[in-house]
């Protein structure tokens, strides 16, 4: 593989169209960073992605980047709406896997001396690993309007205020969803499952901010040092997964009416234009409205866990919600060409740069804010998108840490009673259904988030917010 | 034993084998069941039938394991004995034995979806042989 670096940030792998690649690849990345991802097949895969037809500017990769399935974990590919594919590999099995933050009115020293006690309680309220059943009871007809409407549904039935929809990328909904075309396994799966986080790498945290990096910023986003705020990381579990599962399985036979080849399968993809095609889109929203509705469940059950302890005068506050596995209709200027074109993220957060007309007005001069998540015991960042993330990469940054580590080799010789003692001793409380589920995610599974966030501020492609530490965790 | 687990750097794949397909399909769902519970606590009480259709042997074997994945995942069925009864070159239908998933059965974790990721089906050494990844 050739690969070139162009910058600190950035290095390229040529297009070889030998190996059918219809462009080149850009992988943001830092020397260091770049070490670690050789060590897996990501850029492989990364320039599979630049085989598809139809793909416009190159196949992405952020620092956060990983061996994946079909698609690497952190890549981006734009395809032309009108001419090019959708793949269902591009998105995943969890579609609309998202973080959502939420500010509180609490400081760390509210927090800290009941730190046990929430954690306990939040456990409590709040389903989640592997038990799957959700508080939230609705009807087979309430789940196709929670499918069509996302996160306003749940607000609407009375479990929310309309700011946190209005908060979420792209009003917590995207248009154009079909509950016909979600499958009636898909409904089964995912009805019971409403109001859950699930298990594998998704987590609920209490956080604090530890430090300000762009205070403006933060004013409008209502962050000081010291104030308590709740990260949730979700999708839209077995609905989401069960509709990936199905189009997956009609892909196939579909490639070859189109006419298409990929050289891995799990890159399915057919004409975005296609009959199935579109079919997959409408399902593939549906999916992302129960995704956002979903964590406005979760929302719900967290102010209530949150006023059991603190009082009604203890407000949770939304900040914003982002998504990080989803396909999304688009309008960017590629080579001074305006495009419509559908942005893959896989693994990929959209950052779009301040003035932009989707960022709710209260941010709208500092950018939409950019969660990024990181492993268990060290931090997590917000960000803020900035003007290099829409001239190169779609207006997209990295989605988190990135593992480094496989789950086994992350439980071997690890104990999860110590693993759990350690972390209290730093200050961390955390809760797990499993004992695996906290071996799998120790912290030195991850990368370093504060390197990977190093390389898109450097790039351009995102400012730094603030930093955010954790006191509780609830791992899925 | 007929299965080993995989690694993977976010994820978790298995290795199955089977003196026929027929045991190959078998052992692999074995082998998705046990990576999601604890199969051995699985009791086979009760039948519940599988059909699975592909256009090859592969999307056969990852059709076939969706299938065992929507009994655990969507009907919340943990299936731990497999008979393969008819098959055709690229179906096959048969029952999977088990019974309604239980704390008895410490779910070990949530299974999204079989991938095509590096999916290998061989004949070696006179048996069949297959590598499959999950997203979980």
């Amino acid at each position: 593989m050739q690969l070139e670096r162009i910058d600190q940030w950035r290095a390229r792998i040529p297009r070889d169209a030998g190996r059918g690649m219809r462009t080149e690849v850009i992988a943001y990345a830092s020397e260091r960073l770049l070490e670690q991802i050789r060590k897996d097949l990501s850029l492989e895969q990364a320039m599979n992605v630049a085989t598809l037809p139809g793909i416009v500017g190159p196949s992405l990769t952020m620092p956060d980047i990983h061996q994946g399935y079909g698609f690497p974990i952190g890549g981006v590919a734009a395809t032309d709406y009108q001419h090019g594919v959708v793949s269902p590999g591009g998105v995943g099995f969890d579609i609309n896997c998202g973080v959502r933050l939420l500010n509180t009115t609490l400081t760390e020293r509210d927090v800290r001396p009941r730190l046990k006690e929430l954690v306990d309680q939040v456990f409590r309220d709040i389903p989640c690993g592997t038990g799957g059943k959700g508080p939230f009871d609705i009807t087979a007809k309430q789940l196709e309007e929670a499918l069509v409407k996302g996160a306003s549904w749940m607000v609407q039935q009375g479990y929310g205020e309309p700011r946190d929809a209005e908060f979420s990328e792209a009003g917590g909904c995207l248009p154009e969803a079909d509950a016909d075309e979600v499958s009636a396994r898909a409904k089964e799966r995912g009805r019971p499952q409403l109001g859950t986080i699930g298990s594998g790498n998704h987590f609920l945290e209490i956080q604090y901010v530890e430090s300000i990096h762009h205070p403006e910023a933060a004013r409008a986003m209502g962050l000081e040092q010291g104030r308590v705020v709740v990260l949730l990381h979700c999708g839209s579990r077995g609905l989401g997964h069960q509709v990936c599962t199905d189009f997956l399985a009609e892909m196939g036979a579909a490639m070859k009416r189109h006419n298409i080849s990929v050289p891995d399968r799990q890159l399915a993809c057919v004409p975005v234009q296609s009959r199935e095609g579109q079919s997959y889109l409408k399902a593939m929203r549906a999916a992302a409205n129960f995704a956002w509705a979903n964590r406005q469940g979760i929302l719900h059950l967290l102010r209530a866990s949150f006023a059991r302890l603190f009082g009604k005068e203890a407000r949770i506050r939304m900040l914003y919600d982002v998504c990080h596995n989803i396909a999304k209709r688009e309008i960017h200027v590629v080579d001074g060409v305006k495009r419509e074109v559908l942005v893959h993220r896989k693994g990929a957060t959209r950052a779009f740069p301040p003035n932009h007309p989707e960022i709710p007005q209260e941010y709208r001069r500092i950018g939409q804010p950019v969660l990024v998540p990181g492993s268990m015991g060290t931090a997590s960042w917000i960000l803020v998108g900035a003007e290099a993330a829409m001239g190169e990469t779609f207006g997209s940054v990295c989605h988190g840490a990135g593992r480094l580590m496989s789950r086994t080799a992350a439980r071997k010789g690890r104990n999860a009673r110590e693993v759990q003692d350690s972390l209290a001793g730093r200050g961390i409380i955390v809760r797990s259904e499993t004992r695996d589920g906290i071996l799998e995610e120790i912290p030195e599974a991850y990368k370093d988030v504060d390197e990977v966030i190093e390389v898109v501020e450097g790039a351009g492609l995102a400012r730094k917010v603030a930093r955010l530490r954790p006191m509780g965790v609830i791992k899925g | 034993m007929n299965f080993e687990v995989l690694e993977h750097t976010a994820d978790i794949g298995f290795r199955a084998w089977g003196a026929t397909f027929d045991a190959l399909l078998a052992n692999a769902s074995c082998a998705l069941v046990a990576i999601a519970v604890e199969l051995e606590e699985v009791e086979p009480r009760q039948p519940y039938p599988i059909t699975a259709r592909g256009e090859d042997r592969e999307s056969l074997l990852v059709n076939w394991l969706n299938e065992v994945l929507y009994y655990l995942d969507g009907r919340q069925i943990a299936l731990s004995r497999f008979d393969i009864r008819q098959r055709g070159e690229w179906e096959a239908s048969g029952v999977g034995w088990g019974e309604p998933r239980s704390l008895a059965h410490h779910a070990k974790l949530i299974v999204k979806g079989v991938t095509y990721h590096q999916l290998r089906i061989a004949q070696e050494h006179g048996r069949w042989c297959c590598e499959v990844y999950l997203d979980i």
